[in-house]
């Protein structure tokens, strides 16, 4: 074979991959989310997820939802690596025990994109990307939102602040905790945490437990709560004891948190869109199929809203 | 004389059990922290366990009757959406009684499926859990439900409205109480639920139609829980569609906290008051002593399996006996 013939036969080859790669050119990507429907935040996220996909040709989604249930999503995961997707995104149920399912698809050489809050450390080796909201800084955010208000007051020598966090072992909610209270004491030294209390996501709960707050310390002058929704729920307990000029801060901005905020009753929370940390996934795992570079981490902006700005933003639709 | 007393007393211990170890944690609570005793945390705690509350005294009836109810706490988010939603679509005065008849709708189905059929109420509620659960998320749409105008509703009295000093979710729990201790402790009805409870084949023997006294306990537990979806929406005006999401596991464990026997037959409505007091007060005296929450878990177990064993001590006068 003469070197000629070699070249022509080996472009033809190589043409022929590229005629094959564009006929596979739509790529499968597989989603199981963590609960939707638990709140607006995850079907806004699913509505949003899906028109994304839909308005990208090249893009074939099959999107599932494991309600909750740890063991459904790994079930989920293995259905996933059956239907042989080229990529996998995962809202993990829980940080820990998704990991031998995400295990299961790296040895598959299927991709995992993480998407909204994080698996645990021991899982990363397994995972091409994160993409999601960076609850480290949206908690040290919430901080500087509050001390900067404290400041503001001039109460920052003496302020007491009260903090609920969401579900006990949720990963954002122990990201969001840790990051408000690392960042507080260097920005606000003298502002002191007096209590903390989980209200598990759900503004009931932490209606109750601001209401124990408000019987157990006659000096509160913040509340920080891991998202709005709680938030607003501590709002209501301190509105119904009638305790006037407590600082409301949140995370993850809802319509009711941005309403509160727009009567004067809140003060500032973390924006954070559904619909971007949806296309923010999609993007990802598509870029992670091109072959691009993707950060490991790779984080969407989440600025900071307070009463002061809110007219920049739209208010949230969930 | 002497002796009759130390005899009441007995008597009265065996009988009240639960009511001992009920005084037992409030002392407790009360010297951890003084606060504990203060007339707005009592009214707090209360007002926030009638919610709890209005639904374990429906679901007392049910237990009582034999049967499970599992489903309670998906139909109260089913209740708490629905009213919400229909509270800005036709006004507060419509949806209220429209909010309860879709309820009332859902425990007649439950009803005549266990009543009726006889089909196994463990199977059939647990399926409604979920079932119910679908159903509101599919009405709502997965959205969190607001009332838009929170200000100008009259809508918020049930939760958040006083007369002569109390809150109304506690009249409301003690008014049902009240009506429905009475119904089962002093009308022929309420002798029919313990019948069917106790021995369901010698009630039917006797003339008693068990289909339809289960029928209606269910019918009753549904509008206690109507009643306390009303009062939880009410409460904050706006909900999330797992607001009573597990809560069919707290109205039972207070119920047998308070001393019914799942296998029915037995509790009073009095007793399921007390059981529910006591899950609200632990609940909020391990908030003021201030435990780190995730010891609070394992301490609520402790509180409520030391509770169960005061109740059973007191009944048989010791507090260890080799035979049960």
């Amino acid at each position: 074979m003469t070197s000629r013939k070699t070249l022509a036969a080996s472009t033809a080859l190589v043409s022929l991959a590229f005629a094959g790669a564009a006929a596979a050119e739509t790529m499968k990507i597989g989603i199981t989310q963590n609960n939707v429907g638990v709140d607006s935040y995850q079907t806004t996220y699913e509505k949003a997820f899906i028109a994304a996909a839909e308005a990208n040709d090249s893009v074939e989604t099959v999107v599932l939802d494991a309600g909750g249930d740890v063991a459904r999503q790994i079930a989920q995961m293995e259905d996933l690596i059956q239907q042989e997707v080229d990529a996998i995104i995962i809202w993990p149920t829980n940080g820990e025990a998704v990991i031998p399912a995400v295990r299961k698809a790296f040895q598959a050489d299927i991709p995992v994109i993480v998407t909204n809050s994080n698996i645990a450390e021991a899982g990363f080796d397994f995972v091409k990307s994160f993409s999601g909201p960076d609850n480290i800084t949206q908690g040290a955010r919430s901080a500087e939102i509050m001390c900067d208000k404290f400041k503001e007051m001039g109460i920052e020598t003496e302020a007491q602040v009260v903090h609920i966090t969401g579900q006990p072992g949720y990963t954002t909610a122990i990201e969001r905790a840790k990051g408000f209270e690392d960042r507080l004491p260097e920005v606000c030294p003298e502002v002191s945490v007096v209590d903390t209390q989980p209200g598990d996501w759900n503004r009931e709960k932490s209606q109750k437990v601001m209401e124990a707050f408000l019987v157990k310390y006659d000096d509160i002058d913040g509340v920080y709560a891991g998202d709005d929704n709680m938030g607003v729920g501590a709002l209501n307990a301190a509105k119904a004891a009638d305790r006037d000029g407590i600082i409301f801060v949140g995370a993850t901005n809802f319509a009711v948190g941005y309403e509160a905020m727009e009567r004067g009753e809140y003060w500032g929370s973390i924006y954070q869109s559904p619909v971007d940390d949806a296309e923010a996934a999609l993007q990802t795992a598509i870029d992670v199929l091109n072959g691009e570079e993707v950060p490991f981490l790779n984080y969407f902006d989440t600025p900071k809203i307070t009463q002061d700005n809110m007219g920049d933003y739209t208010k949230p639709v969930f | 004389m002497s002796g009759v007393n130390k005899a009441q007393i007995g008597g009265f211990l065996a009988r009240q059990g639960i009511l001992v170890a009920f005084v037992v944690f409030m002392v407790g609570f009360t010297l951890a922290n003084q606060r504990f005793l203060d007339p707005d945390n009592i009214m707090g705690v209360m007002r926030s366990s009638a919610i709890l509350g209005v639904m374990a005294l429906g679901v007392t009836f049910v237990v009582i009757s034999g049967n499970l109810d599992l489903s309670v706490g998906s139909m109260m988010s089913f209740s708490t959406i629905v009213v919400l939603d229909l509270h800005d679509k036709l006004g507060p005065a419509l949806a209220i009684p429209a909010m309860f008849a879709m309820t009332l709708c859902l425990g007649a189905f439950i009803g005549f499926l266990v009543g009726y059929l006889k089909l196994n109420s463990l199977i059939v509620t647990l399926g409604m859990l979920s079932a119910i659960h679908g159903l509101t998320l599919t009405y709502s749409g997965g959205q969190n439900m607001d009332i838009a105008d929170k200000e100008g509703t009259w809508f918020s009295v049930f939760g958040q409205g006083e007369a002569l000093g109390i809150p109304v979710p506690i009249l409301i729990f003690v008014g049902l109480a009240a009506l429905l201790g009475v119904t089962l402790g002093k009308t022929p009805f309420g002798r029919k639920v313990y019948a069917v409870g106790g021995n369901g084949t010698a009630a039917t023997f006797s003339g008693i139609r068990r289909a339809r006294v289960v029928f209606i306990c269910y019918l009753m537990s549904s509008f206690c829980v109507a009643t306390a979806g009303l009062i939880q929406a009410s409460r904050s005006l706006g909900s999330q569609n797992t607001v009573g999401q597990g809560l069919e596991l707290e109205v039972l464990a207070a119920i047998i906290l308070g001393g019914a026997s799942l296998l029915g037959g037995s509790g009073t409505i009095f007793k399921t008051v007390i059981g529910v007091l006591i899950l609200g007060f632990i609940q909020n005296g391990l908030l003021l002593v201030g435990l780190q929450f995730y010891v609070q878990y394992v301490v609520t177990w402790v509180i409520i399996i030391l509770a169960v064993w005061l109740d059973i001590a007191a009944k048989r006068g010791k507090l260890w006996s080799p035979i049960a």
